[in-house]
This record gives C-alpha cells, structure tokens and sequence, in this order.
C-alpha cells in the first residue's frame, strides 16, 4: 500500500494573494483524477516564509514546494505516485551555493527558528477542531480545569516569566494574580488583537494560522481569574482572522470547551469577538475598552485604577496580546520550567516577529529570546537582497526605534532593546538598506503618529505634528541649524508629559534615528544634501 | 493641640502645609490656598479631563496631573522644578505656535485663560522662532444660531462638550481625530439662547457670542 500523505496548502492572507485557493482546487481535481486515496489535502494558516509563496508542503516528509504556480500543480500530485519524483525546480535553492533543499526543516531560515506558539501554524487547518485536537490541543484546558486551583495555574504562569507580548512586556502572571485577587461578582478576559503596527502581521497570522490556541488560552485565563466571559477584539481589517475565529468558537462550543459547565466542571465561559473600526490607539488598552463600551476610543489618563481591578463597564478585567494567549496553553501543558528553559534571565520563552523589508527571506518567524539580531537578519532572513548593505532595523513599529549595524549582536530582548532606545513592541521588524535615508523613516512614523493621535493631550496632538513639519523641512532642505535640537527636547516633553503610551513613545523613531545617525541630519541641515539620495528636492 | 477633623487631610505643596477637605484633588487644594497651578481644562462645574497637561506636578519623583490626582495626607507635592516649568512652556509654546490668532484681534482677549497663562510663564515669541507656525486655517463654524466656533482658536479642553452634555441639549461632540480633531455642535438648538455655558466657560476665544 502507499503510505499516507498531507499535501498542505497554505492559505495565510500572503499565500491567498498569491493564488493559493486556485492551485488548493487544481490539487483536489488532480489527486480525484488520479484517485489518490493516500492522500488529504489540507488548507492551513500561515507557514511562514511568506517570501516564497505560495507555498505547498508535502508530509510526513516535510518537503517544501515555493512559488508554486498553477501549471505546477500536476508534477506536484504525480511525484506521490509510486516511483514518482519530487520536481525540483520548485524547491528552495540555497542563495549562496545554488544547491537545492527539498525539506523546509534545512533550510536556514527554519533551522534557527524555535517554533512553540507557532507550532501548529502552517500545519493544521485552522478551520478543522479535529486537527487541533490531533496535535495535543485543549489537553492544557483539561488539565487546569481538572487537576489544577486557579492558584496554582496563576502560579506556573508567573513562575514562567512570561511577559505581555502586545509590547510592554508586563509580567503576565502578576497581571491575572490582580484580576484574581479583585472582587467582584463579574470579570472579564480581553483578548488584544488590534495590531496596527506598520509591517506588523504577526497576531493576524496567529489569528489565521492557530485560533483554538488562543480560545484555550483565554479559556485557562477566565478560570484562573473568575471570569465568565471572555471578548477578542480584532481589526475589522482582517476579515480572514475574524472568519476563523468565529468558526473555531462555534466549533469550540459544540465540543463542550466553552459553554456551560465545561467539561463537566462547574465552570461556564463564553467568547465574543468584537471588530475594531481601524483606530491603530484603540490597541491602547484603556481606549480599546472605551471604544468597546460604545465612546470614543480615547486613553484614560493616569492616576487611575488597573484595569484588572476596574476595567470594561468597570468590572476587573483582563486584556492580554494574542501572543500571550497563544503561549498558555504550552504553560500549563509542559509546565513552568519547560517554558522558562529558553530565553534571556528576564525575558523567557520566545518572540514572534514580522520579518519584513530589505531582507531576502522576509516572512513569520518565531525565535527564541536573546538571540542576536544579526543572526535574525542574516540567518534567518538571509541578508540583504541585491548586495547591498545594511543600514538599520526598526522594531515596535511607531513606538519603536532604528538600530544600526553596531548594534547587531545586541540580544533581542525586552529589556535590551529598550536600552536601546526601542522596543519590543507587538512584533514588526523592518530592515532597511543603505538606500534608506533615516530623516525620510522619521518623518514616516511620525506622519503615522500624527494622523493616529487620539487628539486629547495637548503634547501628542501638537507637539507630534510639530515635529513632523520639522522633519518634513529637513527633508526638503528648510532644515534650521537648531532644528536637531529642537527636536531633541520635544521628544523629552511630549514623552514625558504625554497622556498615554502612544504619545509617551511616539518620539522613539527620531531620537534613536538622530542617537545612530545624527550624521544624516546635518547633511540634510547643513549640506542640503541626502545621503541615500531619496529626498528629491536633495543632491545626494 | 484641637483635635484633627475627621475629614481634613494635610499635605505639602511647595514646602507650604495645606489643609483641605479629603476628595479634592491636588490642583483645586492648591487653588483653594491661592497657589497657582496653570491649568487650560480644568473647570470646576465639570469632571477632570486631564488633556492640557499644564497642571502637572512632581509627587514622589512622579510627572502626575494635578487635576487627576486626589490630595492624600502627607503629601509632598513640587509645582514649581525647574524640570516641571521647562516641560509646561513648551508644552504652552506648541499650543501658541499652533493656536493662529493674533491676541489684538481676539474677542476673548483680557479674559483668555491662554493669555493669561502665557503672561505668568513669560513665554516670548524670540524663544519660539524655529518652531513652525501652523499654515492652514480651518474654517469658521457659524452654524449655530447663537455662537460661533473657531477651531483655529479651540484647544480641545472638552469643556463645552462636558457641560453641553450636562446643562444644555448635548449638542457639542469631539468630531475626527489626533491634529484635526475639532468640536461640532449638531442637534436641536432651542436651549442654546438662554444656556450659553459653553460660551461663558470657554478658556479661551473659540466660542464667542453672535452678539459680540
């Protein structure tokens, strides 16, 4: 007999641009052509290494087709035949020697990679409960409901050291200790999946890619901290996460994992999803509720409660990142040790990002904290395209910064890259090449900033769009000499006067871009001259 | 030594011992003791908004809004560092570099609480030269049968949206967000005449009377 064989077809939002419905329908009618009852067909979430999709994947061997175009679609099917052989072109070809890797597990850009919250992304059918179930999920769920106290399971969170992966990076455990400890006769469970991060798709293909993981550890979250009722705002941008999502709940429901009395355990937890209306401050975690409550999505201002203890309607609440979610389940199910055995001594466990820009192999990547950036960029991401040569990364989006080439063996961790000068943030990481000019990177984030101001606090709405019109000067030659300065100690007021963390981060992008590369300031300023040559009204 | 009243609490601004009723906040204790916090949208006939950032002030090594932080026993609070003073003009710099109107020709001027402010801080026009001033102008709303509302002019401190909610017809709403957010004021407008709160509590020369 034939061995069984999984052809998986992914379908991420990128491999669907890409066309990978059509050569899904193309793969069915072939492998029904030549009746092939060895063989399932499998849509899943995204794999990944989005740069070189549409991207089929054939188990249990693990061979990895690339840019796979409809015409290709018979050879892939007719190699499962006896005596039928893999079509080669269609591999990944070694950058460097040209040598074909038929299995994505050598290829380097997954090789460094440590894939847990991702595990299943790329694997499964993210529509299809049954999957998820194959490979180990809701054992987590079971186990907390059944042999664990909601303090024990508040324990082995903290324990792990798990932090808050929307980008602050707050101790996880400590967080549901709080809402735990709050009285109150209702609770509720957020999850965060506004990402609005430029370049950021990270939570989107999670959401995609694995939704019951999320679900499960939302469901884990509302026993441990007393709530019954658990909500996931999302982006209405992301029309294919909200499908899924929606689809995995009602599965979730008829499986008896949320409902009443789940698993026969007198505990009741239901889910909702909310859709955002594409404010990127919504993602705030004050704003997110108010826009939730029906009210303008503006931050509340500090001093005020935390929201686990005075949250949505003013019931303790609980608002965690999907990532945070999505890493619960492997908590509870390997327990705390087993999380906390990669990592850096203050950040442990792993970070997804979004690897995306002047990188060859750009896609979603997951990596254990502590690794280098260099090893990210040039591993992982192959490099730089075209022989060029590296000029800055830019981590947390509007609120992160650019780092330079000197700093590429930095760890990549929470408290690292805030020393310098960025952060975490959700997950994008953009690189940039020596065709970049830093004044232009600015003047973008802070264009992003100034449009995405709630327009409450007078340093945010003002003083954001003054340093704009400053940068945009410089770009076009009516930089001042006292310009650098001047933004210099805007960026000081606005970050410490702001009323949120929008404003409080906002200035990140020019003051890391004028601490690394002061030098293309003063020639915009001084020489009337852009350096990488893209602000046209500039000689280079 | 009288006996302390249960509900009085004493703190510390500026090295000055204040006593003051418990609930107030740190900005109206200040007030109430003739210190003076600069402050743009705080009004006492509505709740704290905690938008202009002027009233910010140092507790325990803490930037908090006085206006939002309730008075506790024992507290040291700091109006007056120079770190505080330095972040409140230029927070008061960017809000005149973006606020277009010429003072002489302001109807509101001598009772313009930005006016006023500017004067105490001794903020001068030599200071704020590199700072751009904003270019376009947006257009005067004149549709309200009672008042007209300059967004060139308006500084968002929400209090007429606060107090139009409360004693009026709720007609005022933040509209758009972040640089151009500005007030509209939509709906019936029959309370408007004898109302005018909106007008008469604006910090500023954004509403000004039809009559005027």
């Amino acid at each position: 007999m034939n061995k069984m064989r999984k052809i998986l077809v992914c379908h991420g939002t990128g491999c669907i641009g890409g066309g990978a419905e059509q050569i899904f329908s193309l793969l069915e009618k072939e492998k029904t052509r030549l009746n092939l009852s060895n063989v399932v067909l499998k849509r899943t979430g995204c794999h990944g290494f989005c740069q070189r999709g549409p991207l089929v994947i054939v188990e249990p061997e693990g061979i990895l087709y690339c840019k796979v175009q409809p015409q290709d679609v018979p050879e892939i099917v007719q190699s499962l035949l006896p005596g039928g052989n893999p079509p080669q072109r269609l591999f990944y070809h070694d950058p460097v020697t040209g040598d074909p890797i038929p299995y994505y597990r050598d290829i380097t850009f997954y090789k460094k990679q440590q894939r847990r919250v991702l595990r299943n992304c790329g694997r499964i059918d993210p529509e299809d409960i049954e999957d998820y179930l194959e490979r180990g999920g809701y054992q987590a769920l079971q186990k907390a409901l059944m042999e664990m106290t909601q303090e024990q399971i508040i324990d082995e969170v903290k324990r792990s050291g798990l932090r808050g992966l929307g980008g602050a990076g707050f101790p996880t455990g400590k967080k549901w200790e709080v809402c735990y400890k709050a009285q109150s006769d209702e609770k509720y469970v957020i999850c965060n999946g506004d990402e609005g991060d430029p370049g950021a798709f990270q939570d989107r293909s999670l959401m995609e890619g694995d939704p019951h993981s999320i679900l499960e550890g939302m469901i884990i979250a509302g026993f441990a901290v007393g709530a019954k009722k658990g909500f996931i705002y999302v982006r209405a941008e992301y029309p294919l996460a909200v499908k899924r999502l929606k689809i995995a709940i009602n599965q979730a429901k008829e499986k008896g994992f949320l409902g009443k009395n789940i698993l026969g355990c007198d505990f009741d937890f239901d889910i909702e999803i909310f859709q955002g209306a594409g404010a990127f401050v919504c993602g705030e975690s004050t704003a997110l509720i108010e826009s939730m409550e029906g009210k303008r999505g503006m931050p509340k201002p500090h001093p005020r409660p935390r929201l686990a203890e005075v949250g949505l309607w003013g019931k303790p609440t609980l608002i965690n990142n999907v990532k945070t979610f999505a890493n619960i389940p492997l908590i509870i199910a390997n327990g705390a040790e087993w999380f906390a055995s990669i990592g850096t001594e203050k950040s442990k466990g792993t970070a997804i990002f979004s690897l995306t820009g002047k990188v060859v192999n750009s896609g979603l990547i997951e990596v254990p904290m502590g690794i280098k950036l260099r090893e990210i960029i040039y591993d992982i991401g192959g490099g730089i395209p075209n022989g060029k040569a590296f000029k800055a990364v830019q981590t947390g989006g509007p609120s992160g910064g650019c780092l330079p080439a000197r700093l590429l063996d930095m760890p990549v961790d929470f408290d690292s890259l805030t020393e310098a000068g960025s952060m975490m943030g959700s997950g994008g990481m953009v690189v940039m090449d020596e065709d970049t000019c830093m004044v232009d990177v600015a003047r973008y984030f802070l264009e992003f900033t100034v449009r995405e101001s709630c327009g409450k606090c007078i340093p945010c709405r003002v003083g954001t769009k003054q340093m704009y019109d400053i940068l945009d000067a410089i770009t076009k030659g009516e930089g001042k000499r006292e310009d650098i300065d001047l933004l210099l100690e805007l960026s000081e007021v606005i970050k410490r006067a702001s009323l949120c963390a929008l404003g409080q981060t906002a200035p990140n992008p020019v003051l890391t871009t004028i601490r690394y590369f002061r030098e293309e300031y003063e020639a915009h300023i001084f020489e009337k001259r852009c350096p990488a040559g893209v602000c046209d009204r500039l000689t280079r | 030594m009288g006996e302390m009243i249960k509900n009085q609490i004493t703190l510390f601004i500026d090295g000055l011992e204040v006593i003051v009723e418990k609930g107030v906040s740190v900005l109206e204790a200040a007030l109430k003791n003739n210190i003076y916090i600069p402050h743009l949208c705080y009004c006492p006939d509505v709740k704290p908004f905690g938008a202009c950032r002027l009233c910010l002030v140092e507790i325990n090594g803490q930037i908090l809004p006085s206006c939002l932080t309730p008075a506790e026993d024992g507290m040291i609070v700091k109006t007056k560092t120079p770190d505080i003073e330095r972040i409140r003009k230029i927070i008061l710099e960017l809000l005149i570099a973006n606020h277009h109107s010429n003072c002489r020709h302001c109807p509101s001027s001598g009772k313009c609480n930005l006016q006023k402010i500017r004067g105490r801080l001794r903020v001068n026009v030599k200071r704020m030269r590199p700072l751009r001033m904003a270019k376009e102008k947006m257009p005067i709303d004149t549709s309200n049968p009672v008042f007209d509302y300059d967004p060139n002019r308006c500084i968002l401190c929400g209090v007429c949206v606060q107090i139009c909610e409360k004693k009026g017809n709720n007609i005022a709403n933040f509209f758009g967000r972040g640089y151009v957010t500005k007030v509209i004021f939509l709906g019936d407008t029959s309370k408007c005449e004898v109302c005018q709160q909106c007008v008469t509590k604006c910090p500023v020369g954004a509403l000004i009377s039809k009559k005027h």
